[in-house]
């Protein structure tokens, strides 16, 4: 009580020293004493670095509180930077080492937001090679960061004896420095590769790590030389087990990056598994299970070794055993099932993280038969550990599922259970994505997903969950035998929900509606009270769907069940154009006009049997391609004038390898009726400069002729620029084409370095390219239709163009639809490309919109025969031009 | 001044310590000077042109020297007024050979001397390399630095020659007499 009193009667009595005591009292109950500082007030206590004589201590303090504040991110103006750091080149008189020592770190903090750091550099080379060993380290440091190239010249000296410095503190200090100089000035430490080989023979293990770590940067460029470094140092005189570490990702870089890599590296890492030091062995034995094609022989004792390390006492080792074996498990699962009963035992780890990446790692890896006791298991803890590991069981659960559909009753409460506790958002979000992905991949399964989805959306915090559901319910329920059970959730949603929510489940009950002409009565009657909400958004769309319900089912389909066919930006811009442009007033905005793309969303949605191996890079797709050409295109005057809107850019395709004396790439930029191909040029010569450049083109058929080319004038050393040829597509009517292509240009010879030319004098030089290929699908957009069925019935009046083929050189169905879907270049529906286990037939479903924005659908029947693995296809496509659906048969050769 | 500091000087124990700014054109020979001033044991062997500056100690009768060996490089010689502020006194060195250069010398003296910061310190001129057959007499540098309109502050000239440490001792006793009453006049 006494303790609690003292604060109060300090208070009461000493208002003078309150202040103080209660700092101090923040102090001992952990509380930042720095944090509350002010920047100008420290910079002002500064000032105490001029007096004489110097107060360590208290210089120490404010060196601290100035360092508290640079690394807070607070921002000190220049000048004053430059005043406090003059005043820190006083201390230097100070004999007190701690002060000493915080001086070179102020040298470095300072050094990047004051002037004149370079004041320093003879202080500190003295300090570098003075006798004091403490000090040495520090001013190597401090050093190298405040010079610069020019600079270094005059310590080079200095640093090669430091490096081969008895005293290892000096030594690894001089080779971290060095290794940060490799940015500035690389061509002066390469020189020092003799020092810093010798280093690496020395006795201190970090010593040893840092100079083979920065005789991997030296000659990181070579090739040829890190295999021979590695060869080196693999047969032995590395006794430290940090530099073998560094080594063994050195071998196994070398061998991720090719494929016909010296055996000897994976001896060498194998080796490693045998070595005394478990840090080095772990090394070795993640670095096996990581690289790709190994065989089991391979990954045999790898896997042995992190069994092993499962039953250690330390916490650390059997933590990161089960971590890679559970990466280990997505990739080989049969690897893993050795370590089964190690893994059982730590399920019961009093680490919950452990026993976490156990369970996860049995559940990808254990029998059907288990899956019901390790569910137990898990849900036994899960309320005990973090947010981010339920994800990681949540993301073990979707792969069981992916690959045991008939668990789905134990899964399904399983998940439910989840999503009812407490949880963040992207927690929660794993889980309804999983809930999702099953509901729309295993019919089994969908009622009882659907009916726990329309349970959490009955309370659901985050409305980007609930629009996410609705907008399933919306799609998913018309396919269940009763929909009208799902309509009193829906339509709960529009009574209690904010106003996005609202508007998504209005969305949704006219999908349903427009789905089920039984229920439309009842669901025009709840759409009519959606017209008295007060948000504009939730009556506009009520307005909207009560209008177009009762029309023909057309117009139904494309109006509420399709989603939006271009993207929402080029939307914006055309809408934009529309709008500026007075002259086109006139007229009414054309929809068509719009390049069509498929919603990006469709793309990134992660599939049940989507690997966990590689996490999915950003790629450039063609749709951004798209957008970002039409602006391109469009600011080049007069290049595509009279010819429509772009309907689709392909991403370039390389014309020339990568190491030529110039690079070409092609894209090709389709309009309604004619091709732009843009060549992308670079000269990699330093010492020429390229004029006139064009292409001409040839097609041996003689269909294609180019209409008007745009060249470019001058092209120097290392600037990219392009070439645009434009192409009519042919009077017959045909969309393929094979162009050879040449590149023509005057060479004008320059002075590499000034990049001046020398002479006027020019000559005409050719450079033949790869043959630029004019195909089917790059005519059509690929878009995903959300209800294939009622769309192919529209067309059934249409021809129908029926053709079979039998496919060679592919060897599965799923091989086989992906490359009948790239040919066409037509996008898979409903999910249809994703082809159940162990099936010897298949349908995928199609559809894309072709150039001039006639939609084209296909079914293709795709068959494998299990006698002699042929496949055969059979491709059905409608299109309401039957021309268009004839050029698309001939796509597949 | 801290409490124990002026006990001290109260019974004239311990050691004043002060802190004198070394200037001077490159290639004077400063960081020469301080290297024989410091004790036998704290020597280097090779000087090397000084980049920006280097904090030398040293002692001398009755006060203790912290010296901020300045580099006499062009480009660093604006780095210089920010250390006059603080210094209680100044040397200056310049190379009795180079006569060429003295004028430039002359100017940055009295550039240093009309500096906003530099206050009334003691000012110890070091004529060096007198070991040099070609150097000029102590008189004609005088001159030709234009010391003789100096008013309002201790200074002296002195002729010195690093190398064999000749006018060394005599002219750091008359800088340590100097800043002593200096200080002491401050104080007061």
């Amino acid at each position: 009580a006494l303790l609690f009193l003292h604060p109060i009667i300090v208070n009461l009595n000493m208002d003078s020293k309150a202040d103080m005591k209660r700092e101090k009292k923040d102090e001992e109950s952990g509380g930042n004493p720095y944090a509350k500082l002010d920047v100008t007030a420290v910079l002002q206590e500064c000032r105490a670095f001029n007096e004489t004589p110097i107060n360590a201590r208290k210089c120490s303090i404010i060196l601290t509180k100035l360092f508290h504040l640079v690394q807070q991110g607070d921002n000190i103006g220049r000048t004053e930077a430059t005043e406090a750091f003059f005043g820190v080149t006083k201390l230097w008189q100070s004999k007190d080492a701690t002060l000493r020592r915080l001086v070179y770190l102020a040298v470095k903090v300072l050094s990047t937001i004051s002037d004149d750091v370079i004041i320093v550099t003879s202080s500190l080379t003295k300090d570098m090679t003075g006798k004091e060993d403490a000090y040495r380290a520090p001013a190597i440091r401090a050093l190298c960061l405040i010079t610069d190239a020019a600079m270094l010249q005059t310590i080079e000296r200095y640093m090669k004896q430091a490096i081969v410095d008895r005293n290892p503190a000096v030594s690894s200090a001089a080779l971290v420095s060095s290794i940060h100089l490799m940015k500035k000035a690389g061509d002066v430490v390469r020189r020092w590769a003799n020092e810093v080989q010798e280093a690496a023979s020395a006795e201190g293990h970090m010593v040893q790590l840092h100079a083979l770590a920065l005789l991997y940067q030296i000659r990181s460029n070579d090739r040829l030389a890190v295999n021979k470094l590695v060869q080196k140092f693999a047969k032995g005189g590395m006794r430290s087990p940090f530099a073998l570490c560094y080594l063994i990702r050195i071998a196994k870089q070398l061998i991720e990056e090719d494929d016909q890599a010296d055996s000897a590296f994976f001896q060498f890492i194998d080796s490693c598994l045998r070595h005394k030091s478990e840090m080095v062995v772990y090394e070795a034995a993640s670095a096996i299970v990581s690289l790709p094609n190994t065989s089991p022989s391979e990954l045999a004792p790898a896997i042995s070794v992190l069994q092993l390390f499962c039953s250690s006492p330390k916490p650390a080792l059997r933590f990161a055993a089960v971590r890679t074996l559970n990466k280990v498990s997505v990739k080989h699962p049969q690897a893993v099932t050795s370590c089964n009963v190690d893994l059982e035992k730590l399920i019961t780890d009093s680490n919950r993280s452990i026993a976490t990446l156990a369970i996860t790692t049995l559940l990808k890896t254990g029998a059907e038969s288990s899956v019901e006791r390790l569910m137990k298991q898990i849900s036994s803890f899960v309320s005990e550990i973090s947010d981010e590991f339920k994800i990681v069981v949540v993301e073990a659960i979707r792969a069981l599922i992916a690959r045991y559909p008939r668990k789905h009753t134990v899964m399904l409460p399983f998940l439910a259970n989840m999503l009812r506790n407490d949880g963040g958002f992207e927690y929660k979000r794993e889980i309804v994505d999983t809930l999702i992905a099953i509901v729309e991949e295993n019919p089994d399964a969908r009622l009882a997903g659907l009916a726990q989805l329309c349970e959490f959306i009955e309370d659901c915090e985050h409305p980007a969950l609930a629009t996410k559901v609705l907008h399933l319910l919306g799609r998913e329920a018309p396919k269940t035998a009763n929909p009208h059970a799902y309509i009193r959730f829906v339509y709960n949603r529009v009574i209690l929900e904010t106003t996005q929510v609202r508007a998504a489940a209005v969305s949704a009950l006219a999908k349903i509606g427009a789905q089920c002409p039984q229920l439309r009565p009842s669901i025009e009657g709840l759409l009519k009270n959606c017209l008295l909400d007060s948000e504009d958004e939730v009556r506009d769309r009520a307005t909207f769907y009560l209008s177009v319900l009762d029309m023909a089912p057309a117009i139904v389909n494309s109006l509420v069940l399709d989603t939006l066919q271009s993207s929402p930006a080029a939307l914006e811009r055309a809408a934009a154009e529309y709008v500026e442009n007075e002259e086109a007033h006139s007229n009414k905005f054309d929809l068509k006009s719009v390049p069509v793309c498929s919603a990006p969303v469709a793309k990134k949605a992660k599939t049940l049997l989507a690997e966990e191996v590689a996490p999915a890079k950003e790629k450039k797709t063609a749709a951004n391609a798209t957008a970002a050409a039409a602006e391109r295109l469009s600011q080049i005057e007069g290049l595509t004038a009279g010819l429509g809107p772009l309907f689709k850019s392909t991403l370039p395709i390389p014309l020339t390898d990568n190491v030529n004396e110039y690079t070409v790439q092609c894209s090709k930029h389709i309009f309604a009726n004619h091709v732009i191909l843009e060549f992308e040029v670079k000269n990699t010569l330093n010492d020429q400069l390229l004029e006139q450049v064009n292409v001409s083109l040839e097609d041996a058929e003689g269909e294609w002729k180019a209409l008007r080319q745009r060249p470019i004038a001058r092209l120097p050393y290392g600037e990219p620029s392009s070439i645009f040829v434009l192409l009519p597509f042919p009077q017959s009517g045909a969309v393929q084409g094979v162009l050879g292509a040449t590149l023509n240009f005057k060479v004008k010879d320059v002075d590499p370095s000034t990049g001046e030319p020398e002479s006027d004098d020019t000559y005409d030089d050719s450079y033949v390219l790869e043959e630029v290929e004019l195909c089917v699908s790059d005519s059509v957009q690929p878009l995903g239709k959300a209800s294939f069925g009622p769309a192919w019935n529209a067309l059934e009046e249409e021809d129908t163009v029926e053709e079979t083929f039998s496919l060679a050189n592919v060897s599965s169905i799923h091989e086989a639809i992906k490359k009948v879907c790239g040919l066409l270049g037509l996008a898979p529906c409903e999910r249809s490309d994703i082809v159940p286990e162990g099936r010897n037939r298949h349908v995928v479903m199609m559809s894309g919109v072709f150039r001039g924005g006639h939609e084209v659908l296909a079914k293709a029947n795709v068959a494998i025969d299990p006698n002699d693995n042929s496949i055969g296809l059979n491709l059905l496509i409608r299109c309401s031009e039957s021309i268009i659906a004839e050029i698309l048969a001939t796509a597949i050769v | 001044m801290g409490f124990f500091s002026t006990l001290s000087s109260i019974f004239g124990v311990g050691k004043k310590s002060c802190n004198i700014v070394v200037v001077g054109l490159d290639n004077a020979g400063k960081s020469t000077i301080l290297n024989a001033l410091r004790s036998e044991d704290t020597r280097v062997s090779q000087v090397v042109p000084t980049v920006g500056m280097t904090v030398t100690t040293f002692s001398g009768t009755g006060v203790n020297f912290s010296a901020f060996d300045m580099s006499g490089q062009g480009k660093y010689r604006n780095l210089w007024d920010a250390y006059y502020a603080k210094a209680e006194g100044i040397m200056f060195v310049v190379d009795s050979t180079d006569r060429l250069r003295l004028s430039v010398a002359r100017d940055e003296l009295w550039m240093i001397l009309d500096h906003k910061d530099c206050k009334k310190v003691p000012l110890l001129i070091l004529s060096n390399k007198s070991d040099r057959p070609d150097s000029l007499p102590v008189g004609e540098v005088s001159n030709l630095l234009g010391l003789d309109l100096m008013r309002n502050r201790p200074w002296t000239i002195q002729q010195t020659s690093a190398i064999n440490g000749n006018g060394l001792p005599h002219s750091l006793e008359w800088l340590s007499k100097n800043i002593k009453e200096y200080m002491n006049g401050e104080s007061s």
